[in-house]
């Protein structure tokens, strides 16, 4: 059975070597820290860096970009990322932890990030700000939590929608009301 | 439009703008840096790297640079592996 | 005879609701897109100078307000959307349940008063949603597009600025960089054979990550050629991708390997779209 071309390693960096690297990089690591990590120096880290993302454009059966979706998830157990932690205030620290335990934590501030886009903010700043959370970490959650998510929408659309109309409704007018207001507020049939 | 609907729509893009213009982007501003060059000798022995003895591992006293095996990349090829 | 044991249906008070409800509609479906009028027009300027002004190579700040924008605009839609749902449908279901069967000749002059208003407001609220999305394309295209081209070009100018001025670190031999580098590249010195590393500056790493855009921007006139061509001209679509592509491999030629792998994929999922 021949191996996947696709998947050999490059530069001697493995797929689950790429995916935690990036996931570390949304967690506050620099390209140098990452590139010590997985003992290499930056121009090799660097090309890496441009010719993972390469092979995914190529595979047409999206193979290599659910992986790397997969590992991302895992980056937190990648043993030579271990003993690397970025710098995180202690509340970020248990807040981060939190996103990756309690689904409904996630599923809300996720939601609060997307809403903040729409009020003028930049979101993963506002999560920064507000939860100490770096957007790596988010995505970390969403791999985790994807299919949990997949068989809830499965088992309960309707209660789904509602949970996720409910968070929309609370940071709208939260954000509503740090800017004085929706536009047409004033404006009623 | 009255005054003061335009006063409330000129108000609030003002404070749109205010507020897009000022916030801390995440990720930080974009930091414009020279080209540089650098070296990196080997640790144990002081040796310079030299192109025909690869970039994985020093010439001299072995010492090793990068333990893993460099592919065909960009530049980089499996030449490079010392 | 049929007719005579039919009473016939009168109610003038829900006619008057119905025209009055039909003006309340328009009347705050006018005031909606007054205000997003006024808003979309003053801020077309503001975008334009905020993208100009901002030396963020990702113009985030202007990203940022067009959302702001484009999400009042949908607040504005979902309100809409709310105010038809209780005051014209909830309105026509319950005026539609106590009217005499459609069958019948006794109500008909009020189910088509209904019919009537339920098209009348139908239409009023396409033209308001086409207006809302007519503004939104408006947003979206205020500021224009980077100049990317005078962009790569000045980058061009620095590095034949400085390619000849390093020094190799462990001799001083001078190198010279023999093409552009986008990433940390392994440089040889000529004299002492040491591998150096060479950096290269933000603006040229910046050249890499805009390359497709200038790519796209240099061969845009071609994708037009294939989107506006009835029916589609599937050899237009060829032309601008192979075009486009050929742009992109000039600007950065070390990845042409690589693009080349990445054309054959568009090429055929543009072809298999093509069969469905």
């Amino acid at each position: 059975m021949s191996e996947n071309p696709l998947l050999a390693p490059i530069h001697g960096i493995t797929l689950e070597d790429y995916s935690a690297a990036c996931a570390k990089i949304g967690s506050g690591l620099s390209e140098e820290e990452v590139a010590k990590a997985l003992g290499v120096e930056l121009p090799v880290w660097q090309e890496a860096n441009l010719l993972w993302p390469e092979r995914m454009k190529q595979d047409a059966t999206y193979h290599i970009i659910t992986l790397f979706g997969q590992y991302f998830g895992e980056a937190d157990q990648h043993p030579k990322f271990l003993n690397l932690k970025p710098a995180v205030s202690a509340e970020g620290t248990g807040n981060i932890d939190k996103i990756k335990a309690d689904k409904d934590f996630y599923q809300e501030l996720e939601v609060a990030r997307q809403v903040a886009y729409e009020y003028g903010l930049d979101g993963a700043q506002w999560i920064m700000d507000n939860y100490g959370i770096p957007v790596g970490d988010f995505q970390i959650a969403a791999s985790k939590w994807s299919d949990q998510i997949h068989q809830d929408i499965q088992a309960n659309y309707a209660g789904y929608n509602q949970q996720q109309d409910a968070y929309r409704t609370k940071y709208q007018q939260l954000f509503a009301a740090a800017q004085g207001g929706n536009l047409a507020d004033d404006i009623s049939f | 439009m009255s005054q003061e609907e335009n006063k409330r729509t000129l108000t609030y893009l003002e404070r749109l703008k205010q507020k897009a213009a000022t916030q801390e982007n995440y990720g930080g501003e974009v930091v414009k840096e020279d080209a540089k060059m650098k070296v990196r000798d080997c640790p144990e022995c002081g040796a310079g790297r030299a192109y025909q003895h690869g970039l994985t591992a020093c010439a001299y006293c072995g010492f090793v640079f990068m333990d893993v095996k460099l592919t065909d990349g960009v530049h980089i090829k499996k030449e490079n592996n010392s | 005879m049929f007719s005579l044991f039919q009473k016939k249906y009168n109610n003038p008070a829900l006619l008057e609701k119905i025209r009055e409800t039909q003006e309340r509609w328009f009347t705050f479906l006018g005031k909606l897109e007054a205000r997003m009028e006024e808003m979309s027009t003053a801020a077309i300027p503001e975008l334009r100078d905020l993208f100009n002004q901002d030396n963020d190579p990702y113009k985030r700040a202007h990203g940022h307000m067009l959302q702001g924008l484009l999400g009042q605009i949908n607040q504005m839609r979902h309100k809409a959307n709310e105010a038809r749902e209780e005051n014209i449908f909830c309105f026509v279901s319950a005026a539609e349940a106590t009217l005499p069967a459609i069958t019948s000749n006794a109500g008909q002059e009020y189910h088509n008063a209904l019919y009537a208003f339920r098209m009348a407001c139908s239409d009023r609220y396409h033209l308001f949603d086409e207006k809302l999305n007519h503004h939104i394309t408006l947003l979206q295209k205020a500021a224009g597009e980077q100049d990317l081209e005078a962009i790569y070009r000045e980058e061009l100018t620095i590095f034949e600025n400085i390619r000849d001025k390093f020094s190799c670190k462990q001799c001083g031999g001078n190198i010279t960089i023999p093409q552009m580098f986008f990433i940390a590249t392994y440089v040889n010195c000529p004299f002492c054979k040491t591998q150096n590393t060479f950096m290269p500056s933000t603006g040229a790493q910046l050249v890499l990550h805009q390359a497709r855009s200038l790519a796209e921007q240099r061969t845009a006139h071609l994708l037009h050629a294939y989107e506006e061509s009835v029916p589609k001209n599937e050899t237009l679509y060829k032309q601008y991708l192979r075009a486009m592509f050929d742009e992109w491999n000039k600007i950065v030629p070390d990845m042409a390997g690589e693009n080349e792998k990445f054309y054959q994929r568009l090429l055929n999922d543009h072809l298999i779209n093509k069969l469905k």
